[in-house]
C-alpha cells in the first residue's frame, strides 16, 4: 500500500526540505536570554494538554491507511508500520470541546504551529509525496490552508493559489458556491491564476464533511485543470468527507477521531 | 526602512517582486490602488525570493516567534518561522482562535476592528516578529505590537505603502519593507 510503502521507507532516511536551525536539538548559546523553541513550545503544549477536560477520551489516533478509495484500507499494524514523526505530529494538535458551538470538539492545529519540529515535519511529510508528482499549483483554502500550502509550495517548486471566501479577491475571480449546515457559502479564485492542463495539490489543515474541499475541486476543474490530490492534516472519518471527495484522492496524516 | 536602503541597493530580487505585484484599480472601493500581491504567490522564483530576503535577515537574530496577520500574513510567515526555527503564531480577526484568546482593538477609515492571540502562545523574553503582507496607516500592525507587547523585535512587510515611508519605527518598533507600491503605469 502507498502509504505504508512511505512511512517504512522514511523510518530510515528522513529527508528535511528545511536546513535544520542550530537552535531544535541543543540549547542556544547566546548571552541574550531567551528559552529555545522546543523546550517553551513543550512546556506550553504541558500546560494547554493540562487545560484538556480530564472526562473526555483522546481524540486523536495514530495514522490509518489514506491512500485512495481504489486501495483496500487497513488498519496501522502498530506504531512500527508508522512514520515516528506522525505521533508527534498528533499529539501536537489540541482539542477544544464545545468551539465553535455546543457538542463540536474542535480541532485546533495552532498548538501544531508552535512546535517547530512538529510543524516542519508536517510539511516535510507533504513535500515527500507531492515533490515528484509534477504538482504546478498548491491551492489552500482560506484561511488555515494559507498556513500549510504556501511552504509546501515553495518547497515543491509549484505556485501558490488562495481560495477564499467572497470579496476579498480584488480583480476578476469565479465562483462556486457549496452548502453548509445551515445555508450556503462561496468559495472564489483568481481568472487566470491556473490554466488548463495544470495540475494541483488542494491543501487544508482539515477535512470534516467535504464541502469546501468539492468546491475548491469544482473550482479549478472548471477551467481545466487537473486535481491530483486533496491534502489535510487532519481527517473526521465518521462525517464521510472522503466519500463525498468521490474519484479524488485524500491524503491525511491524523485521524480525529 | 525599506531594503534597499538597508544592505540591498540595487539587488534585481526586489525589482522582480515589485513587477510581480499586481495593482488593481478601485478595489474595494473607488480610490483606492490596491497593491495583488496574490500574482507575486504565482510566481515561484520571486515568491520564495520574498521569503529568502526577510530570512536572511532574520535568521541570525534569535527570533523565536513569527507572528502573522490573517490573513495574507498567513502567506509569508509560515515560510519565515520554518527556515529560522520559530513559531508561528496566527494573528487572527474576532472569534476565530478556539480556547482562551487576548484581543487587541483598532480603529479603521469607520468604525474599529480587532486582532486576537492565543494566550500562552508567546512566553515573556521571546523575540518576535511581526509579519503582514502590506502596511498602509500602520493600525494593524500597531494591535499586532500592543498584543505582543514588549517581545517584538521587528514588523515586516512585503509593501509600504508613502503613509511611513520615512518612517523607520511604528509604535517604537522598527519596520523592515521590501517595496514601495507599484503605480498602474508600471503595469507590464
Amino acid at each position: 500500500m502507498e502509504i505504508m510503502h512511505k512511512a517504512s521507507s522514511s523510518l530510515s532516511c528522513k529527508i528535511s526540505f528545511f536546513p535544520s536551525p542550530d537552535n531544535i536539538d541543543s540549547p542556544r548559546t547566546l548571552a541574550t536570554p531567551f528559552r529555545h523553541s522546543s523546550a517553551s513550545s513543550n512546556s506550553q503544549l504541558l500546560q494547554l494538554q493540562l487545560n484538556r477536560s480530564k472526562n473526555h477520551r483522546p481524540a486523536l489516533s495514530p495514522l490509518r491507511c489514506t491512500a485512495s478509495d481504489s486501495v483496500k484500507r487497513q488498519e496501522m499494524a502498530g506504531k512500527d508500520g508508522q512514520d515516528p514523526r506522525i505521533q508527534k505530529i498528533s499529539s501536537a494538535i489540541r482539542v477544544i470541546p464545545d468551539f465553535p458551538k455546543p457538542g463540536i470538539m474542535f480541532q485546533d492545529i495552532t498548538t501544531l504551529l508552535l512546535d517547530t519540529k512538529a510543524f516542519r515535519d508536517t510539511i516535510d511529510l507533504f513535500v515527500e509525496r507531492y515533490k515528484d508528482k509534477n504538482i504546478s499549483v498548491v491551492a489552500g483554502i482560506e484561511a488555515r490552508g494559507f498556513i500549510f500550502g504556501p511552504p509546501i509550495a515553495l518547497a515543491i517548486g509549484a505556485k501558490f493559489v488562495p481560495m477564499r471566501k467572497p470579496n476579498k479577491l480584488p480583480g476578476e475571480v469565479i465562483s462556486e458556491e457549496y452548502s453548509l449546515e445551515y445555508g450556503t457559502d462561496k468559495m472564489e479564485m483568481h481568472v487566470g491564476a491556473v490554466e488548463a492542463g495544470e495540475r494541483a495539490l488542494i491543501i487544508d489543515d482539515l477535512i470534516a464533511t467535504g464541502g469546501t474541499l468539492c468546491a475548491a475541486i469544482r473550482l479549478l476543474e472548471r477551467v481545466g485543470v487537473h486535481v491530483v490530490e486533496c491534502a489535510c492534516v487532519i481527517e473526521l472519518p465518521e462525517l464521510k468527507g472522503r466519500d463525498r471527495l468521490g474519484d479524488k484522492p485524500l491524503f491525511v496524516l491524523v485521524d480525529g477521531a | 526602512m525599506f531594503a534597499a536602503e538597508n544592505g540591498l541597493k540595487g539587488d534585481p530580487r526586489l525589482q522582480a517582486i515589485s513587477q510581480a505585484i499586481r495593482v488593481v484599480p478601485h478595489f474595494p472601493k473607488p480610490g483606492i490602488m490596491f497593491q495583488d500581491i496574490t500574482t507575486l504567490l504565482l510566481d515561484h522564483k520571486a515568491f520564495k525570493d520574498t521569503v529568502d530576503i526577510f530570512v536572511d535577515r532574520y535568521r541570525d537574530m534569535g527570533i523565536s516567534v513569527v507572528a502573522g496577520v490573517e490573513a495574507r500574513g498567513f502567506m509569508f510567515g509560515p515560510s519565515i518561522a520554518l527556515a529560522i526555527g520559530a513559531k508561528f503564531v496566527p494573528l487572527r480577526k474576532p472569534r476565530k482562535l478556539p480556547g482562551e484568546v487576548i484581543s487587541e482593538a483598532y480603529v479603521l477609515e469607520y468604525g474599529t476592528d480587532c486582532l486576537e492571540m492565543h494566550v500562552g502562545a508567546v512566553q515573556t523574553g521571546e523575540r518576535a516578529l511581526v509579519i503582514d503582507d502590506l502596511v498602509a496607516t500602520g493600525g494593524t500592525l500597531s494591535a499586532a505590537i500592543r498584543l505582543l507587547g514588549a517581545e517584538v523585535i521587528e514588523c515586516a512587510c512585503v509593501i509600504g505603502l508613502p503613509e511611513v515611508k520615512g518612517q523607520c519605527r511604528l509604535n517604537g518598533k522598527p519596520l523592515y519593507i521590501l517595496v514601495e507600491p507599484r503605480e498602474i503605469d508600471n503595469c507590464c
